[in-house]
C-alpha cells in the first residue's frame, strides 16, 4: 500500500513541478502564453524547468538547492500575479485526467517489473546513483563511458530524491510522465474531436509501449523530447496557430539543449531538426539570426563543457583510424549489414510501419508541402546518420547493429507520426473519412 | 440523440483501448503483486538470489556485513554485465580485497565442435587468465599431431590470434596434454571462438570427434578465506 501511495504522490509532485512557472504568466494579459493550451503549457514548463536542472548539474550546484530556488521562484511569481490569477479558472481538462491514469498505469508496470537493461546496469544507473548520492559531474569519470551525456540520469535521480527520498524507480516515473505527455502533445496536433485524438494518443501508447523502454535507457527521453519538438515544430507549419514565433524558436532551442545532453545522438537529431526547420520555413531575419545563435550556443556549450571536464570521446568505440581506411570490400560488407538491420528493426518497429509508407505515399500523391518536406528531410538525414554512425564505428558492426539499431530506430520513430497527422489534417477529407464528429479547433 | 450517442461512442472506445491496455499488459495482477509482495522481494524475484544477476545475495551481504567499502564483484554469468550497481555506494571507497564471486563454476572450458577443417566454439568465458590444458575426445584410441595449434578469433574475417604454438604429440583419446599459456585474450562473450590444427589431413581431423580447451580461473578459491557462501555465489577475502 505504502508504494501505490508513494507512486501517486510521486506522479502529483511531477505534475505540480511542469506545471509552474507558465501558468503563473498565462493572466498577463499581453502574455502570448495563454495563446498556448494545457499540454503545451506542461511542456514549455518541462522544458524549462530541465534546462534548469541541467545548468545546475554543470555548475555542481546540489539538486536540492535547486528545487528550493525553483520554488521560491514559483512562489515569487504567484505573489507577482496575486491579483491577476484566478484559481476558479483552472479547469480540469479530460485530456489531462487521461494522461495522468496513464501515467499511473505505466507507473505500476515501472514499479512491478523493477528489472534494468543491460546498458542501464552498466552504466547509466550508477551515473543516476553518482548524483543522487549528492556527487559532482566530474565523480562520472569513474564510470564507464563517461563520454556519455549526463541529463536523464540527472533528471532520474532528481525525482527520485524528491519528494520521498524512497524507491528507485520512482525518478524513472518522471519519465513515464513525460513519455506520455509527449504522446498527448502530438495527438493534439490533429484536427479532431477530443475523444478522437485521446483515442489517437491511446493507440500511439498501445503501439510504442513496453516495458522495455522503462528499464532505464535513455532512448525513451529522446523519443519523447524528439516529439515534443515535433509538436512546437508543427506550429510553425500552420500559421494560424502561431502565436510568436520568437517565443516558439526558443522552446525549440531549450528542447533541442535538453536532447543534446540525454545522448550523444541526440546532438546529430537536435541538429537535424533545427536544421531541418530551418530550410522549410519562410522565417523573417530576426528569428532566423535567433534560430543560429541559438543553434550555435548549444553546439558551443557542449564543446566548452567537455573541454572543461576534460572529457574525451571513447577511442574503442569510434576507430577513426581504421573506418576511414577506405577498404572498399570492408565498407560494402558494412553497408550490407546495416542495410539488413535496418529492414529487419523497421519492421518491427510499428510506427515506422505505418508511417513511413504513409510519409512516401503522402510524399508522391500531393504537392509538397513545407511541413512534409520537414519530415522528409528529417527521415533522410536520420537516415543518412545511422549508415554513417554503423560505418564509423568499430569493426564489430554486425555486433552493434544487432544490439543497438532497434533503440535507435525507436528514439526518431515518433517523429514520423507527423505523418499521419498531416494526412488526416490536409488530405483526410478526400479519403470522405468521418470522424466520431466535425472537429473545433481549441485554442492554442 | 446522435450528438450523444457520438460522444459515448467515443467514451466507449476510449474505455474499451484503456480496458485493453490494462489487461495485455496484466496491470491488475501487477498492483496486486505490489500490494503484497514488497520491493526487496520483487527485486530479488526480478534478478535472483544466486543467479542471473544474484542481487538477492548481494543485497544480503550488505544488510549482513555493514560494508563501508565497495568489494570487487565479480559475475561468472555471461549474459549480465556486474552486478556491482545493485549495492554500490559513491561514499565507500573500492576495497578491491574483498571479493564477491557470483555463479562461480568449478571449471572454465571452452567445447569445440568440429567445422569443415576447424573447430568451432560458441562458449564465453571472462575471468580467465589463460590456458591450462587441452583434451582431445577421439573416434580411435591415439591421434599423433605434428603441426600447430592455432587458437583465435574472427573480426570481419580478420583472425585475432589468442595462441599460436607448435603441437608435437602422440595424444590419447581424451588425454589431459598441460598447455599452461597465461593470456586474458581467451575471454570474450561476444565470439566464438576457433581452433585451427593446420597440416592435419581431412581424414586424421575427421578422427577429432571434439575438442575440450580448459582454463585457469583469474579468481581461484583456493587463495581465498570462504568469509559467506550460498550455492555457487562467495563473499571471500
Amino acid at each position: 500500500m505504502t508504494e501505490i501511495i508513494n507512486i501517486l504522490i510521486q506522479i502529483l509532485f511531477i505534475l505540480f513541478i511542469f506545471s509552474f512557472p507558465i501558468t503563473l504568466l498565462e493572466n498577463n494579459t499581453k502574455s502570448k502564453i495563454s495563446a498556448f493550451s494545457l499540454i503545451d503549457k506542461l511542456s514549455i514548463n518541462l522544458i524549462f524547468l530541465i534546462n534548469i536542472l541541467f545548468f545546475a548539474s554543470i555548475l555542481n550546484i546540489n539538486s536540492e538547492y535547486a528545487l528550493y530556488l525553483y520554488v521560491i521562484s514559483i512562489i515569487f511569481l504567484y505573489f507577482l500575479n496575486f491579483r491577476k490569477f484566478n484559481f476558479k479558472s483552472i479547469k480540469i481538462d479530460y485530456y489531462l485526467l487521461v494522461l495522468l491514469f496513464f501515467t499511473i498505469l505505466i507507473s505500476i508496470d515501472i514499479a512491478h517489473e523493477l528489472y534494468f537493461a543491460w546498458d542501464v546496469q552498466w552504466h547509466w544507473y550508477l551515473k543516476t546513483l553518482s548524483f543522487f548520492q549528492d556527487q559532482k559531474l566530474d565523480n562520472l569519470k569513474n564510470f564507464a563511458l563517461a563520454e556519455y551525456p549526463h541529463l536523464g540520469t540527472y533528471i532520474w535521480s532528481f525525482f527520485w530524491k524528491f519528494p520521498l527520498n524512497s524507491f528507485e524507480y520512482l525518478g524513472r516515473i518522471t519519465y513515464a510522465f513525460i513519455y506520455v505527455l509527449s504522446i498527448f502533445s502530438i495527438t493534439e496536433c490533429l484536427k479532431a474531436h477530443v475523444h478522437e485524438k485521446i483515442i489517437f494518443a491511446v493507440l500511439l501508447i498501445s503501439l510504442t509501449y513496453s516495458y522495455e523502454i522503462f528499464s532505464g535507457s535513455q532512448d525513451v527521453l529522446l523519443f519523447s523530447l524528439i516529439l515534443i519538438t515535433a509538436k512546437f515544430a508543427y506550429y510553425f507549419f500552420e500559421k494560424k496557430l502561431v502565436p510568436n514565433r520568437l517565443q516558439l524558436i526558443l522552446i525549440l532551442l531549450g528542447a533541442a539543449n535538453i536532447i543534446c545532453w540525454v545522448k550523444n545522438e541526440g546532438t546529430f537529431y537536435a541538429l537535424f531538426l533545427l536544421f531541418c526547420f530551418f530550410i522549410t520555413n519562410n522565417l523573417i531575419l530576426k528569428n532566423k539570426i535567433a534560430l543560429i545563435i541559438g543553434s550555435l550556443i548549444i553546439v558551443s556549450l557542449r564543446i566548452f563543457i567537455y573541454n572543461s571536464y576534460n572529457i574525451e570521446l571513447n577511442p574503442s568505440v569510434f576507430e577513426f583510424e581504421k573506418s576511414l581506411n577506405f577498404e572498399f570490400l570492408l565498407i560494402l560488407e558494412k553497408i550490407k549489414i546495416i542495410t539488413f538491420y535496418l529492414i529487419i528493426y523497421l519492421t518491427q518497429n510499428p510506427i515506422c510501419l505505418l508511417t513511413i509508407p504513409v510519409l512516401i505515399y503522402i510524399t508522391f500523391k500531393y504537392p509538397l508541402k513545407n511541413i512534409t518536406k520537414f519530415v522528409l528531410y528529417f527521415l533522410i538525414l536520420n537516415f543518412s546518420f545511422i549508415y554513417l554512425t554503423y560505418l564509423f564505428m568499430h569493426s564489430e558492426t554486425e555486433l552493434l547493429a544487432r544490439f543497438s539499431m532497434k533503440r535507435v530506430i525507436f528514439q526518431t520513430s515518433g517523429f514520423y507520426f507527423l505523418a499521419i497527422i498531416i494526412l488526416i489534417n490536409n488530405y483526410g477529407h478526400l479519403f470522405n473519412i468521418k470522424l466520431l464528429s466535425k472537429y473545433k479547433i481549441k485554442k492554442y | 440523440m446522435t450528438k450523444k450517442f457520438k460522444k459515448n461512442f467515443g467514451v466507449l472506445i476510449i474505455g474499451f483501448l484503456i480496458l485493453s491496455f490494462i489487461y495485455n499488459h496484466n496491470l491488475f495482477r501487477k498492483l496486486y503483486n505490489i500490494f503484497v509482495i514488497n520491493y526487496e522481494s520483487r527485486l530479488t524475484e526480478k534478478y535472483g538470489y544466486c543467479f542471473r544477476e544474484s542481487v538477492g545475495f548481494l543485497r544480503m551481504l550488505k544488510k549482513k556485513y555493514k560494508f563501508n567499502f565497495n568489494p570487487l564483484i565479480v559475475n561468472y554469468e555471461d549474459a549480465v554485465p556486474s552486478s556491482g550497481w545493485s549495492i554500490y555506494d559513491n561514499h565507500n571507497k573500492t576495497d578491491n580485497s574483498h571479493k564477491i564471486l557470483l555463479n562461480y563454476p568449478k571449471n572454465l572450458s571452452f567445447y569445440f565442435k568440429p567445422l569443415n577443417k576447424i573447430f568451432y566454439s560458441e562458449d564465453t568465458v571472462r575471468h580467465s587468465n589463460g590456458i591450462s590444458n587441452i583434451i582431445f575426445d577421439l573416434k580411435d584410441k591415439y591421434i599423433r599431431i605434428d603441426s600447430k595449434i592455432k587458437i583465435y578469433r574472427k573480426t570481419l574475417n580478420k583472425k585475432d590470434i589468442i595462441y599460436e604454438e607448435n603441437f608435437h604429440k602422440l595424444v590419447e583419446n581424451n588425454q589431459i596434454v598441460p598447455i599452461e599459456f597465461k593470456t586474458k585474450k581467451i575471454n570474450s562473450v561476444y565470439k566464438p571462438t576457433f581452433i585451427e590444427i593446420s597440416d592435419l589431413s581431412e581424414d586424421q581431423i575427421g578422427k577429432i570427434n571434439s575438442i575440450i580447451l580448459n582454463l585457469n580461473h583469474e579468481f581461484d578459491l583456493k587463495n581465498f578465506t570462504i568469509i559467506e557462501k550460498f550455492n555457487n555465489c562467495y563473499y571471500v577475502k
